[in-house]
């Protein structure tokens, strides 16, 4: 059921009576958003219960999935396959930081990418907001994120280091931009998921290869290709500017990532447009 | 009460035949209207064709309009257009209030959730608050009538329960126009009834769009009604048993079913009335005679015949059993012609198929039976959704009344 009061169907959208002027667009989408607050809320809650409800681990799979990880790089630094250069605190600990950081795009993005197919019945047969599915999704990255938050802290005592904690919550706030790219993918992306069903294995791989060519799990410099590359990466100042100001209060990220940050809002907005205009269309396409 | 709820005017939807050109012009629409590029959605493009076609119509609080028509007419199609989950390629649709659907309730339940979990959930998204929820929760739960596995998971529910609840929570809604979609084929009978009360109570303050294949349900509930065929109204108004009948017109009488096992054979069958033989239909309260050339294995002695009426809702409504007419027929194992006199036929005007049964007389080996095997046509100035207009004499303090002509 629709909440909004005399509305007009026409081919070239819903027309609400008493909404008009310059942003129409803009102002529906941050309407619509609002009056779904309650929803995002609720179907944020319903994934995350039936994610963690039947498997016996429950949330420690957000720990272990990440320890295992960081314990392969580990090994194979330590038995030469793979030369980490030094960083300025305990590698085991950059590592977490860094894929606990990356999660918040991953496991998110992720989510985003399958939540419009997931509800594909309901939203042939029910009109309601469906960029509250894109944000309910989204949330999942940061509830990873905050799970995992868990393990820094333990990395933190265990290897006897402080992080810096003025930086520790500039570090919190600059994620931001790394989470609105991500909402902003997943809205393209649920799109796409919608018309090819094979993005969920497309974006698994793509996930990984960004991870593995940005300097996320392990710092990329000298002159090679890939750390000339990583100048245009926006993830790797995304990734390594909050980084640095957890661990260390300071970062030299700062003109890329300000750049990137630009980068972030403009596909939130796009993304969150386009879907905004396209769910119409893909509701008879799903 | 009594203002216009829903304003239709010429709205038209397209479709694609393939899944190539659905993509195709699906990135090309997807595209132009996030450049903001005015589309033509007037004329069809390869492989495309009108699902809905310029259909109006108005609905005012209070009116149930029923929409018919065959699988894939455009009911569907048009409901999802009136919920706005998708816009129309042409005309427009003026809504005042808030969408209601009864439409595949449950669609959102999550298996992995409790009942409960799942009736918020479900709440907030056609619409609810949670604090309407709270309050409406307990209703739900009387209506549901799932007692104590409100704590269980969804996915352990039965099929009925799982319906019961979808339609518990949608039924809370107070919605000013509510569409129906063939909900109430499941369930109990107990149930149904609560449904229909529920809807009658929505229907005092709502316009209800009900689509339905069930044409009993649709005489009941609909005040007007619009026949939909290949995306078209066929027919709009106010003359729902009309509408009913024309819905009918749209099937041709399926080959019948010859079945049994063979101990008797059935030759020929006709239709006789007034003296004349070899028709296909006659008027109300024409007389009838079905003749049946028949031969049955000599072993059966007494085999036992019946004859019937199915409707084009495949109902049977009408039956004559030698049997329940306590008529011993002897049989000799010869080609025998068996007669059947009806003086006077009572079914109400409209398309039937005969059926014809051969059985022993405990009615538990099927010689022969032949299914929907002829179509007999009733004649009549008058339409009605009850197959059988009894023939009966009226009387007013005991004083007979007299058929006038045409009233």
């Amino acid at each position: 059921m629709n909440n909004r009061l005399n509305v007009t169907y026409t081919p070239r959208g819903p027309i609400s009576a008493g909404i008009k002027g310059p942003f129409l667009v803009t102002k529906l989408m941050v309407l619509e958003l609002l009056s779904a607050k309650e929803l995002v809320w609720r179907l944020f809650v319903r994934d995350f219960k039936a994610k963690y409800r039947q498997s016996a681990l429950g949330v420690t799979w957000a720990i272990v999935m990440p320890l295992v990880t960081v314990g392969m790089f580990i090994g194979m630094n330590r038995s030469g396959i793979l030369n980490i250069s030094d960083v300025d605190i305990p590698y085991p600990l950059y590592a977490i930081i860094g894929l606990t950081i990356w999660s918040v795009f991953t496991v998110g993005l992720s989510a985003c990418a399958s939540s419009l197919l997931i509800a594909g019945s309901m939203i042939t047969k029910i009109n309601f907001p469906k960029a509250s599915l894109i944000f309910a999704a989204s949330g999942q990255g940061i509830v990873e994120f905050i799970i995992r938050s868990a393990l820094i802290m333990l990395a933190f005592l265990y290897f006897g280091v402080a992080p810096h904690l003025g930086g520790l919550f500039i570090g919190l706030i600059c994620l931001i931009p790394l989470y609105l790219m991500m909402v902003g993918m997943g809205f393209i992306l649920s799109l796409v998921a919608g018309v090819l069903r094979d993005i969920a294995n497309f974006l698994n791989i793509a996930l990984m290869g960004i991870m593995l060519l940005s300097p996320i799990l392990y710092p990329i410099t000298g002159d090679s290709l890939l750390a000339r590359a990583n100048i245009w990466n926006p993830f790797n100042y995304l990734v390594n500017l909050p980084r640095d100001f957890i661990v260390k209060g300071a970062s030299d990220f700062l003109t890329g990532y300000i750049i990137s940050a630009i980068l972030s809002i403009i596909f939130f907005y796009v993304g969150w447009k386009l879907f905004y205009l396209a769910q119409t269309k893909i509701a008879e396409r799903i | 009460m009594g203002d216009l709820v829903i304003k239709a005017e010429g709205i038209s939807k397209k479709y694609c035949r393939t899944i190539k050109h659905t993509m195709l012009y699906g990135a090309t629409d997807l595209s132009k209207s996030f450049l903001g590029i005015n589309q033509n959605t007037n004329h069809l493009r390869n492989g495309e064709f009108w699902a809905v076609d310029n259909l109006s119509f108005e609905l005012k609080r209070g009116e149930c309009l029923g929409v018919i028509g065959p699988n894939g007419s455009g009911k569907s199609t048009l409901l999802k257009m009136i919920n706005g989950i998708f816009m129309p390629d042409r005309g427009k649709i003026e809504i005042n209030g808030r969408v209601g659907a009864l439409i595949e309730i449950g669609a959102g339940f999550h298996p992995m959730l409790t009942g409960r979990e799942n009736v918020y959930v479900n709440g907030s998204i056609l619409g609810l608050s949670k604090k309407e929820i709270d309050r409406k929760f307990d209703d739900i739960l009387d209506f549901a009538e799932i007692g104590e596995f409100i704590d269980a998971p969804v996915k352990h529910y039965s099929s009925g329960m799982h319906v019961r609840l979808g339609f518990a929570i949608a039924a809370q809604m107070e919605p000013d126009v509510m569409l129906i979609d063939e909900v109430l084929a499941v369930g109990d009978i107990g149930f149904r009834d609560k449904c229909f009360n529920a809807m009658a109570r929505i229907l005092k303050n709502a316009a209800v769009i009900f689509v339905s294949h069930a044409m009993p349900l649709v005489a009941r509930i609909s005040s007007r009604v619009c026949v939909m065929n290949h995306g078209n109204a066929v027919y709009q108004g106010r003359d729902v048993p009309k509408g009913i009948h024309n819905y009918y017109s749209n099937f041709e009488v399926a080959t019948g079913i010859i079945a049994g096992n063979g101990r008797a054979v059935i030759h020929n069958i006709d239709f006789e009335s007034k003296g004349e033989k070899g028709i296909e239909q006659l008027n109300y309260l024409d007389d009838l005679t079905v003749h049946l050339d028949l031969t049955v294995d000599p072993e059966v002695k007494y085999p036992s015949v019946a004859i019937g009426f199915i409707s084009q809702e495949l109902q049977t409504v009408a039956l004559c059993y030698s049997l329940f007419d306590k008529i011993r027929i002897h049989n000799a194992g010869e080609h025998m012609n068996l007669a059947l006199k009806l003086p006077e036929v009572c079914l109400s005007p409209g398309a039937y198929m005969l059926l014809v049964h051969i059985t022993d007389e405990r009615r538990v080996e099927v010689f022969a039976e032949h299914y929907a095997v002829k179509k007999l046509k009733i004649i009549g100035d008058f339409v009605t959704s009850a197959p059988v207009q009894l023939a009966g004499n009226w009387y007013i303090n005991k004083t007979m009344l007299h058929k006038t002509g045409d009233l």
